[in-house]
């Protein structure tokens, strides 16, 4: 049980760090504004194709804001030296995971939540009657991506050049990712709207393979 | 240094049988003709391409757990022989593709994929400069080659359930798909002169990883003085 | 006999790429024995 009491407390701590100022909260909703706006100047977004697609460049440009959002995720502790004391502080070191990546995914998760009128908005895509489903379907695919950004920002906080290498590493491995819940979202948002559980399904198993691995992976991950 | 040139000797010459039994020997195909016989050399490079990958994440997994550089040597060997073989599957491909469907790159499940696979090597190579200490470059590329490779069968089902809008081309369907037994047995052997080749490779370039690991321990030694 | 030319393009293309990755390899096993023997010039008169 104190793996979870310890992440509770992580979490809290993680939580309030960010509440306090919202920085990467803001920064990162504006991201996103910013690319979905760009996005509807390379397109034409009132078409009927736009509707294919837009639920695509809405992951793409998810997936772009989270790899800079999981930049300061163990940069902040490095900077500030806790992660040794944090280390000695917590009995299971997958407790650190675990409540960075609550966070992590709480956080991109609220972003998007943030953003979705003005996908709504840009594209003129009605998504009211399909919000429940649509929640779902972000976080299953924002649990899945916080989860291997969590990994890969521990090595890439480790390495020169991290502020490229972060999304170099990312991206890749985010590929079923994209794929999948871009396809889900579309076949969800359009006239005829398609409830994919198998896609839901896929994500879940993502999710549940990455979070595996870095219960069994992630003690290495902060080796001094 | 004797058994090297033997291995190399006899890689040349498996790959070069292979090459004349998958032109002389296996017979015409019906519908393809003379293009098919590409796919002996593109299918072959990308199994034994994919087993270069396998071994790299053996590697990996032996290195967390023992912590011997042996392991890292071997995964970092592995990984850069398994991507030169995906980049001949990734030109030979368009190749074949060309003529025979008129494009060069259809995103079919096998050759996305491959591409896929091919991206996250690299950037496990990139990860590898970027990390100075060797200690912690070989465990900290360890786990990305560990979550890369179990990545690959992720990417290669979401890509094959949700993104081929066609069905996989039949001739790419592997042994046991309508292959005639000769066109079997010649495939099998490529497949096995591409091992041979890619354990020729990963031999040499584990042998210039050693010795890199120990003139870097020398330089080390050499500045401290 | 169609389509030969790019059966032919595959191979050599394919072979090229072998070629050069080993190529590529022994010019780097080569300079690292430079570098041993620049190492090993240098050692002495550090002491």
């Amino acid at each position: 049980m104190s793996l979870l009491s310890n992440t509770a407390i992580l979490l809290d701590k993680e939580l309030r760090t960010e509440f306090r100022s919202r920085e990467l909260l803001t920064t990162t909703a504006v991201f996103i504004l910013i690319v979905l706006v760009l996005f509807s100047f390379a397109i034409n977004p009132g078409t009927e194709e736009a509707r294919q697609f837009a639920p695509g460049l809405l992951w793409l440009a998810i997936l772009f804001a989270s790899s800079l959002m999981f930049q300061s995720c163990f940069l902040r502790e490095q900077t500030n030296d806790t992660l040794s004391s944090l280390r000695l502080a917590v009995s299971d070191p997958f407790a650190i995971f675990l409540a960075k990546l609550i966070a992590n995914t709480l956080f991109l998760l609220l972003t998007e939540l943030m953003m979705l009128p003005f996908f709504a908005i840009f594209y003129n895509i009605p998504l009211w009657s399909k919000l429940p489903v649509l929640i779902l379907v972000l976080f299953v695919g924002s649990l899945g991506i916080s989860i291997a950004g969590t990994a890969i920002s521990a090595i890439s906080a480790q390495a020169r050049m991290r502020e490229l290498l972060l999304p170099l590493l990312l991206l890749p491995l985010l590929t079923p990712v994209l794929v999948v819940s871009s396809l889900v979202t579309a076949s969800l948002l359009d006239r005829e709207p398609i409830v994919q559980w198998k896609g839901i399904g896929f994500l879940a198993v993502f999710d549940l393979i990455f979070l595996t691995a870095l219960w069994l992976f992630g003690e290495y991950l902060l080796e001094e | 240094m004797g058994k090297r040139i033997v291995l190399g000797a006899v890689a040349i010459l498996l790959v070069i049988a292979a090459a004349y039994a998958s032109f002389y020997v296996a017979p015409e195909e019906r519908t393809m003709g003379v293009l098919q016989r590409i796919f002996y050399f593109h299918v072959a490079s990308a199994w034994a391409g994919m087993d270069a990958f396998l071994l790299c994440f053996i590697a990996n997994l032996l290195y967390v757990w023992k912590r011997d550089q042996k392991y890292d040597w071997l995964g970092v060997s592995s990984a850069e022989v398994g991507l030169v073989l995906t980049t001949v599957v990734l030109i030979t491909g368009p190749i074949w593709a060309k003529p025979a469907w008129g494009i060069y790159w259809t995103w079919d499940a096998r050759l996305t994929s491959t591409f896929v696979l091919w991206l996250l090597y690299v950037s496990y190579l990139l990860l590898r400069t970027l990390i100075e200490e060797p200690e912690r470059r070989a465990l900290l590329s360890a786990l990305f080659g560990i979550f890369a490779f179990i990545d690959v069968p992720l990417v290669f089902f979401s890509i094959r359930w949700w993104r081929t809008q066609h069905p996989a081309p039949v001739i790419m369907g592997g042994p046991g798909s309508g292959l005639d037994p000769t066109m079997n047995k010649v495939f099998l052997f490529s497949v096995l002169a591409m091992h041979v080749l890619a354990a020729f490779l990963i031999v040499e370039r584990y042998m210039l990883e050693k010795m890199r690991s120990e003139v870097d321990t020398l330089r080390r030694e050499a500045e401290a003085q | 006999m169609k389509n030969l030319n790019s059966v032919f393009e595959a191979y050599l293309i394919g072979w090229g790429v072998f070629f050069l990755f080993y190529v590529s390899i022994a010019k780097r096993t080569s300079d690292l024995r430079a570098e041993v023997e620049r190492l090993k010039n240098a050692l002495p008169r550090g002491k």
